[in-house]
């Protein structure tokens, strides 16, 4: 019940809530939409928004609203299971360095400063040309390693806190084992934490992945978002000529709604997990 | 926090000192009252921390500008030695080297006259610039030059090495860039001329030393970073910055009272689209040629450009692995040929820099119509769109059509991967549109992408691609157009003592058979290539012919569209460019505007 | 002081091994890359127009300077030279030097990198105090959602808007170089001015990039210094609200240093893509064109310079830590 109040106790987090559910509707629903290859055009090339083709149409004719509905899977599906791995990898390592501190947790946190320092695009830049991204897991695997550093530190500060709290205390003193421990005690009180962080790094995600369709770093088999941007940008003249327009704002229109989106939305989780902002009346 | 407090006044200082000085744009500029050429360099883009030496992979040096060749060359299919005067006035041409008279009055911008000394200096660096090598290809191929003689003050004479047959001796010299003694000198040994002759010694240990100690001076040479330009050429650098260069006005040039701007600005660009948008602002007096859609092209127009089209020696084409089946069979390749409608290709992947494919002789269509007769053009065949054809093509081979697919011979349904490459943004859309049509007669095609160009030819050497786009027709003479296809990338090496040998080996993954028969006479394809390379011009006829008709009728690659050089120039600040009726708009267009301005061309507005 | 150089030591110690281990990491991990320099060159000079001859003659000197030694071989030259200080001859630009490549580009990351760091670090800890302070409010709700939506949006999504706005629509400002190349480097006005007016578009970038991420950091440390009991206690006390709030902010910023060093490797990364769209000729676009072109002592070089800033970056917040807060100290 209380989730509900403080869902819709602002507009704004409804608004959030029904985007990203459009959304991940598009990515579950939209390749089943529209089955077999983009139909080509030669003839309408670069055509302006009309009834026919309502967000108008790309380089070789074919019709951009269908690119975005179909793009929309690769790009979520890889934004979500990266933020997944980033999300195992990170608390895995960082709960069992927080508690088991010792040699483990310096080693762990080794591990995190090193992940940590690499410079990530860069260093995806160059997995890009080694690795083909064709599967939307490979492109979120290549992520997700590069990217559980910041969770991994989160949830060792949120450990080590925790750990020194009393019911935490009375477990271990009962004798519990350290498995028990971290699985049923400690776990569930990172959860939301964790999960804010998962919302975020879907943000972050998509914007890496989709800036490496863009860079034109990774070779493309089909069309997403990113390849989008980079064919308006690079080869349709997007910039400087108002014909391409509709080709590059559409991608671009839809990842500034998602972002909207999870940004409005996780102000309802955060005032859910976080009382403390929930202020005094 | 005090500390913090003291730091903040500063930084705000400095942040509205930001804001003001973005407000007054561009004030103070030095050169409002002068002339000033605005261009880009398509193949030497500004690099930052490079150094001004044309030897330098990634230097910073302009061709036509500051830095010269002996001649400019003239893109002329028929004769490769019609070259643009450069620092040469003229020169003849005999069967074992090249008489050069420099220009008179050919000086440095520190003054100093242009000497023989500095051609022979040049062509000694030139030699240690991966020209060196040993064996057959130094003799037929590579600049072999065997000695550089003073005639007298103005008048030089390169020979080639004792034995030399190379045909493109006289247009490699001439093509050289020629550097300043004063500067170069002192990084090549004096002995240099010495190591050169040992490039031929019968002692091949010797020849060999010879190469590595060529090597190591090029090394030297490339690294180099002279501490400023000196130029005999119209211009010269004043300064590099990262995103463009100026240069001004050599006072010391030959033909100075040609040269109207009294400074060049020449940007930098690290893809098409930065060239679009300088020339949407009307900030290019002439841009190169940037491969564009029809909208750009649109709004390039509107904003006063001038299009100015000339023939460009390169075509794209769909290139075929012949050990992979079915691609070993002409009728497939023939089949795919007319199911491929190359004008809707080119109308999405080259919409303007691009003219759709129609001879297909492995050569460009303005090379096709030199080099064959008028009867012979009309017996090729044009592979027009016919999917009936197609179809029966297929069906004759053996294929089967199970509802809408086609099935190989053995049963499995035929599935094509098109390979392309990252960045090469025409061959992608082209290839989507390729995928769509063979798509819809039957053949599900994937598009592939490599990352980027090193990885696929990599792969694509090793065989790794049945199907795949690639260059060819590259340069204006027929030799290396179908050095492309019938070459090493064919398996087939050209013998010092003039054979030809094939193997099937590494580096070979066009895999085509070394016999066609045409009209009933069978032909080695890659003999007759290699044959190319050591007859003049004018005797090449037959064996071009003959090349032509065989790749017309074996479609070892599809030819989809010859490039076209598509260059703007723009007469809001300057006037008299080159058009489409002045003599020699190829080689003009194929150039840098400095060789414009040296053949009389851009006058003040 | 005795404190602190035993505090910065051990940290140093362990930067080096840091920098040690990340450039050992991608010397392997850049010649593991498919493809060679030269033939990523040749290609792209046929495609612009240069004759076979001339691009062949222009790969093979750029062979030259690529290394055929054992990989190993080659590694323990590329750290023994790394010692030395000396980062190796650069591929595509045929043997210069490393380091003279990397310090023509590093100034123009470092400089408006920095500067976008401190606007957004002015703004965002403001905006952040103020959210906190107003969270009630409609315009605490709209501050920290700025700030939500700014810390989230893609780099090069902002910074083609930027560029599109300012650039394309309204030619406000230039795009593609540091300064108008007719004026004199130097420190004279006109020069200082066109490089300011060259730079705003990718300082403004990297400015709305972190601004976020300060903005709510500093919010949410203002709202747990807010809950604790010695800011109860003033309040109780009847202290002025000004001087209440100077208690919370300075209780406040703490945090802020660790976040610093986070920042720092953050839009040193996205320099890449910022100095992409902007075509601004930084490290991250010689970066960017080194690994095109397969130069590995160049990428080996400039990833090596970021994970230096980045590890110093790290240092200097951890010792600006120690000195602000005196706890810390013990």
């Amino acid at each position: 019940m209380t989730t509900l109040r403080v869902l819709t106790r602002r507009p704004g987090r409804v608004i959030g809530l029904l985007i990203l559910l459009l959304f991940a509707l598009m990515a579950v629903a939209g390749p089943s939409l529209y089955s077999g290859t983009l139909a080509v055009d030669p003839n309408a090339i670069y055509s302006s928004p009309s009834s026919q083709h309502w967000l108008g149409t790309d380089f070789a004719g074919s019709d951009v609203l269908q690119e975005i509905v179909v793009g929309a899977r690769y790009v979520l599906e890889t934004a979500a299971l990266s933020a997944l791995f980033t999300a195992v990898i990170g608390t895995a390592v960082g709960l069992v360095a927080g508690y088991h501190r010792g040699p483990a947790d310096s080693a762990l946190m080794r591990l995190t400063d090193f992940v940590l320092t690499i410079p990530g695009l860069p260093l995806l830049i160059v997995l890009s040309t080694i690795w083909s991204f064709g599967q939307p897991y490979e492109m979120a695997i290549a992520l997700g390693v590069t990217g559980w550093g910041g969770v991994a530190r989160a949830v060792r500060s949120q450990t080590l806190s925790l750990r020194e709290r009393g019911f935490l205390e009375a477990a271990r003193g009962l004798g519990l084992s350290s498995r028990h421990v971290i699985v049923r005690e400690l776990l569930p009180n990172l959860a939301p934490f964790v999960a804010m962080n998962m919302l975020l790094a879907v943000i972050a995600f998509m914007g890496a992945e989709v800036a490496l369709f863009f860079l034109g770093v990774v070779p493309f088999s089909s069309s997403n978002w990113g390849v989008m941007l980079n064919q308006a940008v690079f080869s349709g003249g997007a910039m400087d000529s108002p014909a391409a327009l509709s080709y590059l704002l559409a991608p671009l229109v839809c990842i500034l709604l998602i972002t909207i989106g999870i940004v409005l939305f996780l102000d309802a989780v955060d005032e859910l997990f976080n009382p403390r902002l929930r202020e005094r009346p | 926090m005090n500390r913090l407090h003291r730091l903040r006044a500063p930084l705000a200082l400095a942040a509205c000192a930001g804001l003001l000085a973005a407000c007054s744009s561009g004030g103070g500029k030095t050169s409002s009252s002068q002339l000033v050429y605005t261009s880009v360099d398509a193949t030497n883009p500004i690099t930052a921390g490079a150094p001004m030496n044309p030897f330098n992979a990634s230097g910073n040096y302009f061709p036509s500008y500051d830095t010269m060749q002996l001649g400019f060359d003239k893109q002329n299919p028929k004769d490769p030695d019609d070259f643009f005067p450069g620092l040469a006035a003229s020169w003849t041409i005999s069967s074992t080297g090249i008489t050069v008279k420099l220009q008179p009055g050919a000086k440095w911008s520190d003054g100093t006259p242009v000497t023989p000394a500095d051609i022979k200096l040049s062509m000694a660096i030139a030699l240690t610039q991966g020209s060196a090598t040993v064996g057959a290809g130094f003799l037929t191929q590579g600049l072999d030059v065997g000695s550089v003689t003073e005639v007298d003050a103005s008048t030089v004479q390169i020979d080639q090495a004792a034995g030399g047959t190379n045909l493109n001796f006289a247009r490699l010299v001439l093509g050289q860039y020629i550097v300043p003694s004063s500067v170069y000198g002192s990084l090549v040994p004096s002995s240099i001329w010495s190591t050169i002759d040992d490039l031929a010694s019968a002692d091949s240990a010797t020849a060999s030393a010879a190469v590595t100690k060529l090597n190591a001076i090029g090394k030297a040479v490339s690294a180099f970073s002279p501490a400023k330009d000196v130029s005999a050429g119209p211009f010269v650098i004043a300064r590099v910055n990262p995103g463009s260069a100026e240069l001004t006005r050599n006072p010391d040039f030959y033909a100075l009272s040609k040269i109207v701007p009294s400074e060049v600005i020449l940007r930098h660009f690290s893809g098409n689209s930065d060239i679009w948008g300088y020339m949407k602002s009307g900030e290019l007096d002439s841009a190169p040629y940037t491969s564009m859609p029809t909208n750009i092209l649109d709004s390039v127009l509107k904003t006063g450009y001038t299009r100015v089209d000339s023939a460009s020696f390169v075509d794209a084409a769909i290139a075929f692995n012949e050990s992979d089946a079915p691609y070993g069979q002409a009728a497939v390749r023939q089949a795919l040929a007319y199911v491929i409608d190359r004008q809707a290709v080119t109308k999405v992947g080259e919409p303007v820099g691009g003219t759709a494919a129609s001879d297909l002789t492995g050569m460009v269509e303005s090379a096709t119509k030199q080099w064959l007769t008028p009867s012979q053009i009309s017996s090729l065949n044009p592979y027009s769109p016919d999917q009936t054809k197609a179809a029966s093509l297929l069906t004759g081979a053996g294929f089967k059509k199970s509802g809408s697919q086609w099935l190989l011979p053995d049963g499995t349904p035929w599935k094509i991967t098109l390979q392309t490459v990252s960045g090469f943004s025409d061959w992608n859309a082209a290839a989507t549109v390729v995928s769509s049509e063979l798509d819809s007669f039957g053949i599900p095609t994937q598009v592939k992408l490599t990352s980027d160009f090193a990885t696929y030819k990599t792969d694509m050497a090793a065989g790794k691609y049945a199907v795949g786009f690639w260059l060819i027709a590259l340069g204006p003479s027929a030799s290396a157009a179908y050095q492309r296809l019938y070459g090493q990338d064919d398996g087939y090496t050209a013998n010092a003592n003039g054979t030809v040998t094939h193997a099937d080996g590494g580096g070979n993954w066009q895999h085509t058979p070394t016999s066609y028969t045409v009209n009933g006479t069978a032909i080695d394809p890659g003999l007759l290539t290699a044959q190319l390379a050591t007859l003049s011009a004018t005797a090449q006829q037959t064996q071009v012919q003959q090349l032509a008709l065989a790749t017309n009728e074996q479609m070892p690659v599809i030819p989809i569209w010859d490039y076209t050089n598509v260059n703007f120039t723009y007469d809001k600040r300057f006037t008299d460019f080159p058009g489409a009726s002045s003599p020699d708009i190829n080689g003009l267009m194929y150039n840098q505007p400095g060789v414009w301005m040296m053949q009389g061309y851009v006058k003040a507005k | 002081m005795k404190t602190l150089i035993r505090r910065l030591l051990p940290k140093l110690a362990a930067g080096l091994v840091m920098i040690w281990a990340v450039a050992s990491f991608t010397f392997f991990l850049v010649h593991a890359l498919p493809g060679n320099p030269g033939d990523a060159a040749y290609e792209n000079y046929i495609l612009a127009g240069m004759p076979p001859e001339q691009a062949q003659a222009k790969v093979a000197s750029i062979y030259g300077f690529t290394s055929h030694d054992p990989l190993l071989a080659q590694y323990r030259g590329y750290i023994w030279r790394l010692l030395h200080g000396d980062l190796g001859q650069s591929i595509s630009y045929s043997g210069v030097p490393v380091t003279h490549v990397l310090r023509a580009a590093a100034p123009w990351t470092i400089f408006p990198a920095l500067a976008g760091l401190i606007i957004a670090f002015l703004v965002g800890t403001s905006g952040g105090a103020l959210a906190a302070v107003k969270r009630s409010s409609r315009w605490g709700g709209v501050l920290s959602m700025s700030g939500s939506f700014f810390a989230g949006i893609p780099a090069f999504v902002l910074a083609l808007v930027l560029a599109f706005l300012f650039h394309t629509e309204w030619n406000l400002l230039p795009y593609g170089d540091t300064s108008d190349v007719t004026l004199t480097p130097g420190f004279n006005g006109p020069y200082i001015a066109s490089v300011i007016q060259h730079a705003v578009l990718p300082v403004a970038t990297y400015a709305l990039l972190a601004y976020g991420g300060w903005l709510l950091t500093m919010k949410s440390s203002v709202i747990s210094v807010l809950g604790d009991d010695f800011i109860l206690a003033a309040e109780l006390r009847g202290l002025h609200p000004r001087t209440r709030m100077r208690y919370v902010s300075r209780n406040a910023i703490l945090p802020m240093f660790t976040m610093f060093a986070l920042s720092i490797g953050y839009l040193l990364g996205g320099s890449v893509l910022v100095e992409n769209v902007f075509d601004y000729p930084g490290l991250g676009n010689v970066l960017f064109q080194a690994i095109g072109a397969r130069d590995y002592p160049l990428m080996s070089g400039a990833f090596l310079l970021i994970t230096v800033a980045i590890v110093l970056a790290n240092i200097v917040a951890d010792l600006l830590y120690t000195v602000i807060d005196p706890r810390v100290r013990r």
